[in-house]
C-alpha cells in the first residue's frame, strides 16, 4: 500500500497519471466520437435509432450506395482541388506578404497585426461578406475586375458552374493566407541573421540567399504549415454553407459539406459518417506522410 | 436570438429546480420548443398560456430553424423530447408516421375550439398522417406573384392585367427586363434548397404533375420556361444561388420587375419598396387550367411521450383561439379561412394580403411523406442541372422521377 501510494505521489505511477489524464480526455472527447462515427458508417441508421448503439449492420452497404451515386466522383475531385488551390493560395499569399513585412519598414508590425483580422473573423461572417463582394449583378468583385478591364461583362462567380468552387476557394485563400504569413514570419525570425551576413560577404545575391538559405531553413515550419492547411482546408464548412452551399447542381460541392448535407439535411446519418470516414482515412494518410518526412529530415 | 436561447436555458434550469422544490404541490410543467422570437406569435402566444393559467407552468426553448428537426428527433431519441413543437410542415409526416407525434384526431373532434373544417384543405393535409391528425397548423404562407406597376405603366404594359398565363408572364418578362438599367424582367429562386423545390412543386401541380409524379410534360414546359427565363437573362443568373429573401430584395431595390414570393415580404417591402408594388395569383400553364401554389409554415404538435398531454392539448386550444391576432399583431397569415382580415390602413398590403388569402386556397403541402427531404432533393438536383445545362429538361425530370420512384418504392 505504502510502497503504490510512494510510486503514485513520486514514480512511476506519478508519470503514468501524468500520461493517463490527457489519455483519458484524448479517448473520451476525440477517440469515442470517432469511434462512434466508424461504427455508424457500418450500420442502418434510422433517424430515431440515433440514441442508440446497437443498430442492425450493413456491411460496406452505405459505402457502395455512397460511391454508386452519380455526384460521388466530382465531388471527391473537388475536394481535391478545393485543397490543392486553397493550400497553394493560402502559402504563396502567406509567404509573399510575410516576406514583404520581414523588410521591416515602419509600423511592419502594426500593420502586420491587422492583417490577422481576417483570421480571427468566423467563416460565417467572412462567408455573407463574400457572398455579397462576389453576387454577380452588383457585386465589388466584378466591379473592381471591370475596372481593371480584366472582364468585359459580369462573371457569376457563385451561379456559374465553372466559377462557383473558384469563388469559395478565393474567400478561402483571403481567410487562410494572414495565418499561414503569422507562423511564416515566426519562422523568418528564427533563422539567424549571421547566416545572411556571411553569404553577402561571399558574394550571394537576394534571390541566392533565398533558395539556399531561407528556404531551407524554413523546412519544417513549411511542412507544419501545410499540415495544419490541409486540416483547417479539409474542415472549411462555412464558406460553403454561406457562399454557394454547394450549388449551382453540386459543381461547388466538397466532400465536408457534402457529409454535412447528407446527415442534417436528408437525415441520412449513415452516409455522412462513410463520407467522414473516407476523409478521416485521407488526412490519416496525409499526416503520417508529414510525420515520416519530418523524421527524415532531423537524421539528416 | 442567442440571449433568448440563454434565457430559455435559465429557465429550464429554474424550472428543474423548482420542480423538486414544489413537488407536493404536483405543478404541470410543459415544454415548448419553436423558434419564434418576441415580434412572432410562439413565444408571445406560450407566455400568454402560463399566465392565464397558474397551475401550469410553461417553459418555452427557441431553437433556430435549421436545427429544430435535428434538435427534435436527438431530444426523442435520448427521451428528452419537449411537450410541445413548432415544426416546419414538410417534415411533419416524419414524425407522425414514426409514431412520435401524439395521435389528435379525437381530442380535436371533442373539442370547442379547433374545428377542422375551419382550415385550409393544403395546411389540414400536412398535418394529417394515414387519416389521423397529428397537430395543428401554426400560420401559413404561399407564393403569389409581385410586379412593379410603375414599370409597367414605363413599357407600355397595362398594370391592371397582369399576367395571367406563363406565356404571359414570359412576354412580360421579355418587355420588363432593361439591362441597360439593371433591370432584369422577374426574380424567384431556383436554390439547391427546400427554397428551389418550394418555388417549382407548384408549377409541376398546376399541370396535373405532383412529386410523385414529377416528369409530366406540363412539368418539362415549366422547367423549359424557367430555363428560358435564365438563358435570355430575363433573370439573374444569381437566381441559381439566391434564397427568395434576397431575390426580393433586389425587386424592392427596383432591380426586378417581378417577383415570385410570399406575404412574409409584405412588411420589408412596405417599408422599402418606393413605387407601386401590388400582387397577382400565380399565373397558369394556360386559361382555364387549375391553380396550385405552394404551402410553407409551422405546425404545432405534441410529442407522444408526453406527460401531460391534457395541459399540451389545452395549450394548443389557446393558441388557436387567438388565430385572429396572428396577422394584426405579428403579420403571419392564420392557417383558416374563416378569418376576417382587418385593414392595416397600408392600401397596397391590404389589397395583397387579399390576393395571399386567394391564393390559399390552391397551396398544396409538399408530400406529406416521411422521406421528404430525399425526395426534395431530388427535385432540386432536377431543377439545377437543367439550369445549369448539364442534363435537358426532360432528362433532368426522368432522372428525379427514376429516384423519387426508387424512394416510394
Amino acid at each position: 500500500m505504502r510502497r503504490l501510494y510512494s510510486s503514485l505521489v513520486d514514480g512511476r505511477g506519478f508519470d503514468l497519471c501524468l500520461i493517463g489524464i490527457p489519455l483519458a480526455f484524448l479517448i473520451v472527447l476525440s477517440g469515442v466520437p470517432l469511434i462512434y462515427n466508424v461504427v455508424m458508417s457500418f450500420q442502418a441508421v434510422d433517424m430515431f435509432s440515433l440514441g442508440s448503439f446497437i443498430r442492425p449492420w450493413v456491411g460496406f452497404e452505405n459505402y457502395r450506395q455512397l460511391i454508386a451515386q452519380p455526384e460521388f466522383w466530382p465531388i471527391m475531385g473537388h475536394t481535391a482541388t478545393f485543397l490543392a488551390a486553397s493550400i497553394a493560395g493560402q502559402f504563396l499569399l502567406g509567404f509573399a506578404l510575410a516576406l514583404f513585412f520581414w523588410t521591416n519598414f515602419p509600423g511592419a508590425s502594426w500593420l502586420r497585426g491587422l492583417f490577422l483580422v481576417s483570421w480571427v473573423m468566423p467563416g460565417l461572417v467572412v462567408g455573407a461578406v463574400w457572398n455579397w463582394l462576389l453576387s454577380g449583378d452588383f457585386g465589388v468583385f466584378n466591379f473592381v475586375l471591370r475596372e481593371l478591364h480584366v472582364i468585359s461583362g459580369n462573371v457569376f462567380w457563385r451561379s456559374d458552374p465553372t466559377f462557383s468552387l473558384w469563388s469559395v476557394i478565393i474567400a478561402n485563400i483571403w481567410l487562410g493566407a494572414s495565418f499561414n504569413m503569422i507562423l511564416l514570419s515566426v519562422g523568418l525570425s528564427s533563422i539567424p541573421g549571421d547566416l545572411y551576413e556571411a553569404a553577402e560577404l561571399d558574394g550571394a545575391g537576394a534571390l541566392t540567399r533565398f533558395w539556399t538559405i531561407t528556404l531551407p531553413m524554413m523546412r519544417s515550419t513549411i511542412g507544419a504549415l501545410i499540415s495544419l492547411g490541409l486540416i483547417f482546408t479539409l474542415q472549411q464548412f462555412d464558406l460553403f454553407a454561406a457562399i454557394t452551399a454547394g450549388g449551382p447542381s453540386n459543381s461547388s460541392n466538397v466532400a465536408q459539406y457534402w457529409a454535412w448535407d447528407l446527415s442534417f439535411k436528408q437525415y441520412d446519418f449513415a452516409k455522412g459518417a462513410a463520407i467522414s470516414v473516407i476523409m478521416i482515412v485521407v488526412v490519416m494518410l496525409a499526416s503520417v506522410y508529414y510525420v515520416r518526412s519530418t523524421r527524415h529530415e532531423v537524421r539528416g | 436570438m442567442k440571449t433568448s436561447a440563454i434565457l430559455g436555458a435559465a429557465l429550464y434550469a429554474g424550472a428543474a429546480a423548482l420542480g423538486m422544490a414544489a413537488h407536493a404541490a404536483d405543478p404541470v410543467t410543459i415544454t415548448i420548443w419553436c423558434q419564434d422570437d418576441e415580434r412572432q406569435p410562439g413565444l408571445n402566444l406560450a407566455k400568454e398560456f402560463g399566465e392565464k393559467n397558474p397551475d401550469i407552468k410553461v417553459v418555452y426553448r427557441q431553437i433556430h430553424f435549421d436545427d429544430v428537426t435535428s434538435e427534435a428527433m436527438r431530444a426523442y431519441s435520448t427521451g428528452q423530447a419537449p411537450d410541445i413543437i413548432a415544426i416546419d410542415n414538410p417534415e411533419h409526416a416524419l414524425f407522425a408516421s414514426h409514431g412520435v407525434f401524439l395521435d389528435l384526431t379525437d381530442r380535436i373532434a371533442k373539442s370547442d375550439v379547433i374545428h377542422k373544417e375551419d382550415y385550409f384543405p393544403g395546411p389540414l393535409a400536412s398535418v394529417t398522417w394515414d387519416g389521423k391528425i397529428y397537430g395543428v397548423p401554426k400560420a401559413t404562407n404561399t407564393i403569389a406573384l409581385y410586379y412593379n406597376a410603375d414599370m409597367f405603366k414605363a413599357k407600355g404594359l397595362d398594370p391592371d392585367k397582369p399576367p395571367q398565363t406563363w406565356d404571359e408572364m414570359v412576354d412580360a418578362a421579355r418587355k420588363l427586363n432593361d439591362p441597360d438599367k439593371n433591370v432584369y424582367g422577374i426574380a424567384f429562386s431556383a436554390k439547391a434548397s427546400e427554397e428551389g423545390t418550394f418555388q417549382f412543386l407548384p408549377w409541376a401541380q398546376m399541370t396535373g404533375g405532383g412529386f410523385d409524379k414529377i416528369n409530366t410534360d406540363g412539368a418539362v414546359r415549366a422547367l423549359t420556361i424557367w430555363k428560358t427565363l435564365l438563358d435570355e437573362k430575363l433573370a439573374s443568373p444569381d437566381t441559381l444561388t439566391r434564397g427568395q429573401w434576397d431575390s426580393t430584395g433586389t425587386f424592392n431595390s427596383g432591380n426586378a420587375a417581378m417577383v415570385i414570393s410570399g406575404p412574409w415580404e409584405l412588411n420589408r417591402m412596405s417599408q422599402e419598396a418606393k413605387f407601386d408594388w401590388r400582387v397577382t395569383l400565380m399565373p397558369v400553364p394556360e386559361v382555364g387550367a387549375p391553380r396550385s401554389s405552394a404551402m410553407g409554415d409551422f405546425n404545432w404538435a405534441i410529442f407522444k411521450n408526453s406527460k401531460h398531454p391534457d395541459a399540451a392539448f389545452k395549450a394548443l386550444e389557446y393558441f388557436v383561439s387567438q388565430d385572429p391576432r396572428v396577422f394584426p399583431d405579428w403579420g403571419q397569415l392564420a392557417a383558416r379561412a374563416n378569418i376576417e382580415i382587418p385593414p392595416t390602413g397600408d392600401a397596397k398590403k391590404d389589397a395583397a394580403v387579399k390576393v395571399f388569402m386567394e391564393q390559399l386556397k390552391y397551396a398544396q403541402p409538399r408530400g406529406p411523406h416521411p422521406d421528404w427531404m430525399k425526395i426534395s432533393k431530388a427535385i432540386q438536383d432536377a431543377i439545377q442541372s437543367a439550369l445549369t445545362g448539364q442534363a435537358t429538361p426532360k432528362d433532368a425530370l426522368d432522372q428525379a422521377a427514376a429516384t423519387i420512384q426508387g424512394i416510394l418504392g
